[in-house]
């Protein structure tokens, strides 16, 4: 029996151990569906909840413009917060802080009562205000520093700016376009916290993820020219009482806005002031028929097109052009018996630019007006382009087809048409606008830059000539509706125009609200610059040749006064056929540091060395020489050596270094 | 008590290692879990544990030397003071986390519902002894070790203390398997249970049910009652195969988990030391119980077999329930970690136990007792 006994506790005790293990491998399996299988993700999860990251911004990027002057720069400021918690006599802290910090003594309740402790009493707070707030000494009542946006020329450039809200977020313009950019990537310190929250500073995940820092954009922006083009702009506006107006520089050649003005103006350190309407671009954002301004491009769609020639003559019906159910008269009820090509576009005949589009046909016509660009957005660097409006040619009525040519019932923006002529400036290829000339970062080094981009051939060269020429005549000519644009000893190239806006109350296109405007480019055998000047509903002088054209004269006066240039030293030269690029060299982008001042040899490449990279960019620019640019720092060597002559492309490849001295 | 000189040279060194290594890592996982990031010092935590088991190789010796024979001749009397601890406990102990466990005893915050697991296991195996069955216990026969069981189970509920109520109800039930029962009771028992434990649900407290759905569910209350399994699972998942490393866990040194030093103890260790710490440990424990087996089975009398069975079943369960309930397999119920476990009462307990193992394994080569 003691045997059996024996026997029965082994085989007992042996399938306890048994049934032992197998809960032992059921633990085992799991920890291995834990912490092997599901492992990571729990990982991430622990480390979500023992860490905090504390971002610390670096400094907002800067925006100059394109001869390195700020446009755009941070300074620290004050602003007033509190923890309610930890005000004793929240009644007196009221009465202190209204009084001194100006606001509502009930707002300022209103906020210290909301029981959290945290709350913001006034941003960026005069210096002379902070000081009080801080020799009160109250408790619970803080002054921190907050960074803060600073535009130090004011209202000049406001609407391409734009402006910062309080918490250095971009909110308007450039600043909102590349706000990433000027930003910049936080430096972040990773942060173990304990169950509480609390930080736990040592040893733990001391990980310091250093920041790109913040980037600093160049614009093509020439705050000279800018700040001319408002200046004659605002005069304008107030001369003719215009409701306001906006004005475009752009050098035709590249595509580059040098400036870009709105009125009213707008000054985006008092953002938060007056109507937000004010900030809009109008320039980019809104639309409006061209009027007079549009019938360049349908002339020179027909010559291109090889349907008219500039001695063809139209008859004008004598002021009277009935299409459909519809009477087309002249601007201003003239009548024109008579024209040749060229004097419609000169006299700005409505009834003989019909007859061009009609011999050009609507098909054809859409065509070269979508390829000048209308109805689509250029693709400018500035946030809120509008496309405009341009119904596709299937959709034209015969009314349609006919006033189209003459700017009704089509919708551009200004930078459209700008662009558009531009293209008849720059030998009929259009090229893309751009406002953003470099994106740098701290180092100075380029990471993005806005490179001069052919959109595509309009018109051909020989097209392109004869439509300046034309445009050359309106205003040269003393019977030309542009010739109050004309600047002495240079050639302008221009067109007038007066755009009826559309009532909506009357379904009619209103004679009293009109929008006034002059493009034009000069000098007219080798544009420089291309430029638009609208105003809107001037009470005086609605029609373009008058109110706008001078402002348009006066401004491209100054321009040349300011800006070394030898254009005015030469004759007024009679239009070549092929004008020779080489003696005529506006220096827009140069300003008082480009070029050495003689007359130097184009063929041969100039001496880049010891140049900064932005010198050395204006005095290619000068040259016209395609630089290519390694390295960074200071110009070292160049290839080809300095003298030696330019190839085909003219490029000249520059390496940089920062050994000094170099 | 006689000294045998046989007592020395047949010691049983293998288990002593194995459970001073097991009790070596658990004092480096307590040292751990009273690390401060703050302040870089040797915590309180640490220090204590280590008195503790100092005090517990004190009992250790004791228990071996006094033997298991001798020891079980007065079963019933230790288990019948410990019982009366836990009355007096009922009576005037002091409450924490509210919970009345402790009593104070010159100086010392004392735990008598830890004792009790060991004195049950005593007067069970020693009833057992005295009243043996060649090959199965009826239901009837098996009343009064029920009893001995019951009374302290009891009395524990009132404290509450569910943990170490059932623990005391594993461990009667693991002794029937060993005893033998009739398989018609067992058919009846295992009926009638099946029937009880759904109705148990309404005699369960609050917290108690809420445990239970918890742990069917953690997430339905992650910042309430299931917090602690949850960040129990983050802590040992984080660890993933080889751990964060010593010192670093950073779920335990920032005090995500609670309670982490007394009944979550295992994931700070699994936490530093990953999955292959944990294997490691298991591994032990798996010796350790297969040692303790085998030590019952070579016993050199019945009694032996038995205490030596209910020492090993005691800290087998412990292991698993407490492993088990850290790694979201098992409700949360308070069960201390074998040897890891901060607590002194505990640790006396399982070394004075130990020592008995020890004995027994050491004289079933002595002939005369």
């Amino acid at each position: 029996m003691k045997r059996e006994a024996t026997r029965y506790r082994r085989l007992r005790l042996a399938s306890l151990l048994g049934l032992f293990l197998v809960l032992y491998i059921i633990l085992i399996t799991r920890a291995l569906h834990l912490q092997v299988v599901s492992g990571q993700a729990l990982k991430s999860l622990a480390v979500r909840q023992h860490t905090k990251i504390m971002e610390m911004p670096p400094e907002r990027g800067l925006i100059f413009d394109r001869n390195g002057r700020k446009l755009a720069a941070s300074v620290m400021a004050d602003s007033v917060f509190a923890d309610p918690s930890k005000i004793k006599n929240v009644q007196r802290a009221a009465d202190e802080l209204s009084r001194i910090l100006g606001t509502d003594r009930d707002t300022i309740l209103r906020k210290l009562g909301r029981g959290k402790n945290f709350c913001w009493l006034a941003r960026l707070v005069p210096p002379e205000q902070a000081a009080q707030v801080e020799a009160l000494k109250m408790d619970g009542v803080f002054v921190v520093k907050e960074p803060k946006r600073h535009y130090p020329n004011g209202e000049l450039a406001g609407h391409i700016l734009g402006f910062v809200g309080m918490d250095a977020v971009g909110l308007e313009g450039l600043e909102r376009k590349y706000d990433q950019y000027l930003r910049g990537t936080p430096q972040r310190l990773v942060w173990a916290r304990d169950a509480k929250g609390k930080r736990i500073y040592p040893r733990l995940e001391k990980a310091v993820v250093q920041g790109q820092g913040s980037y600093h954009i160049i614009l093509t922006i020439d705050s000279r020219i800018q700040h001319l083009v408002e200046t004659h702009l605002k005069e304008a506006v107030l001369d003719k009482g215009a409701k306001g107006g906006f004005a475009v520089v752009m050098d035709p050649r590249t595509g580059e806005i040098l400036a870009l003005a709105n009125q009213p103006g707008f000054d985006p350190n008092r953002f938060a002031e007056g109507n937000p309407m004010k900030g809009k671009n109008r320039v980019v954002t809104d639309c409006y028929d061209p009027g007079s301004t549009f019938k360049p491009f349908v002339a020179a769609a027909a010559l291109d097109a090889r349907v008219a020639k500039e001695t063809d003559r139209f008859y004008c019906e004598n002021g009277h052009y009935a299409v459909g159910d519809r009477v087309i008269h002249e601007a201003q009820r003239k009548r024109h018996g008579t024209l040749t090509f060229k004097e419609i576009i000169k006299y700005s005949s409505n009834i003989g630019t019909v007859k061009i589009a009609e011999r050009l046909g609507r098909e054809r016509l859409y065509e070269y007006i979508t390829k000048f660009g209308f109805g689509a957005r250029t693709g400018i660097d500035l946030p809120g382009e509008i496309p405009g409006l341009l119904r596709h040619y299937r959709d034209w009525t015969r009314i349609d087809a006919a006033t189209i040519a003459f700017g009704q019932g089509v919708s551009v923006t200004a930078i459209q048409l700008v662009t558009a002529l531009s293209a008849i400036a720059n030998n009929g290829i259009l090229m893309k606008p751009f406002i953003i000339r470099a994106i740098v970062d701290g180092k100075g080094d380029i990471v993005r830059e806005g490179r001069p981009t052919v959109v595509r051939r309009v018109i051909s060269e020989q097209t392109a000539r004869r439509m300046a020429s034309i445009l050359t005549a309106v205003v040269s000519d003393e019977d030309g509706t542009g010739k109050k644009a004309r600047i002495e000893n240079v050639n302008v190239a221009g067109k007038t125009g007066t755009s009826q806006k559309f009532d909506f109350a009357r379904r009619a296109y209103s004679s009293e609200k009109v929008r006034t405007s002059f493009m034009g480019f000069f000098p007219a055998e080798a544009p420089q610059l291309a430029m638009l000047v609208v105003l809107d509903e001037p009470q005086r002088d609605r029609w373009g040749g008058v109110a706008s054209a001078p402002v348009f004269k006066k401004i491209g006066e100054e321009i040349l006064n300011c800006y070394r240039t030898d254009i005015r030293e030469y004759q007024t030269a009679p239009l070549r056929e092929t004008p020779n690029l080489g003696t005529l060299r506006f220096v827009a982008a140069g300003g008082p540091r480009g070029g050495d001042g003689d007359e130097a040899d184009l063929s041969v490449a100039p001496d880049f060395r010891g140049l900064t990279i932005r010198e050395a960019l204006v005095k290619a620019r000068d040259r016209d020489v395609n630089l290519k640019i390694v390295g960074h720092g200071w110009a070292i060597s160049q290839d080809p050596p300095p003298g030696a002559a330019l190839g085909i492309g003219r490029s000249c490849t520059v390496t940089f270094g920062t050994e000094a001295g170099s | 008590m006689r000294l045998d000189r046989g007592l020395w040279g047949n010691l049983d060194w293998f288990l002593l290692a194995l459970v001073l290594a097991i009790c070596l890592l658990g004092l480096v996982n307590i040292y751990s879990t009273g690390f401060s990031l703050l302040h870089d010092k040797t915590s309180a935590l640490f220090v204590r544990q280590s008195q503790w088991l100092l005090m517990g190789l004190c009992g250790m010796v004791i228990a071996f030397f006094l033997g298991y024979r001798f020891i079980a001749s007065w079963a019933y009397v230790i288990y019948a003071l410990s019982v009366i601890l836990l009355v007096i406990v009922l009576f005037y102990g002091h409450t924490t986390h509210g919970s009345q466990r402790w009593i104070n005893i010159a100086g010392f915050s004392f735990q008598p519902s830890e004792m009790v697991k060991l004195t049950m296991i005593l007067a069970l195996a020693r009833y057992f002894n005295d009243h043996p069955s060649p090959r199965s216990y009826t239901l009837k026969e098996l009343l009064p070790p029920l009893a001995i069981c019951v009374l302290p189970l009891v009395l524990i509920l009132r404290q509450p203390d569910l943990g170490t109520a059932l623990m005391l109800l594993i461990l009667f039930v693991s002794f029937i398997p060993v005893v033998g029962i009739r398989w018609r009771d067992l058919v009846t028992v295992t009926a009638v249970t099946a029937v009880l434990v759904p109705m148990g649900w309404f005699f369960l407290k609050d917290y108690q049910k809420e445990r239970i759905l918890t742990f069917i569910n953690p997430y339905r209350d992650p910042l309430g009652s299931g917090y602690h399994i949850i960040q129990s699972m983050i802590a040992v998942g984080s660890g993933g195969v080889l751990g964060k490393g010593f010192l670093k866990g950073t779920q335990t040194q920032l005090k995500f988990l609670p309670e982490q030093q007394t009944d979550f103890i295992f994931s700070v260790f699994a936490e530093e030391w990953g999955f292959l710490g944990g294997v490691i440990l298991l591994a032990m424990f798996t010796l350790l119980v297969v040692w303790g087996l085998r030590i019952a089975l070579h016993s050199r009398d019945y009694l032996g077999t038995l205490v030596a069975y209910g020492i090993t079943a005691l800290i087998f369960w412990g292991a698993f329930i407490n492993m088990g309930m850290v790694l979201g397999l098992l409700p949360v119920v308070g069960v201390p970690l074998p040897f890891f476990s901060y607590g002194g009462s505990a640790m006396v307990m399982l070394m004075t136990a130990v020592g008995i193992l020890l004995n027994i394994s050491t004289r079933r080569f002595i002939l005369q007792s």
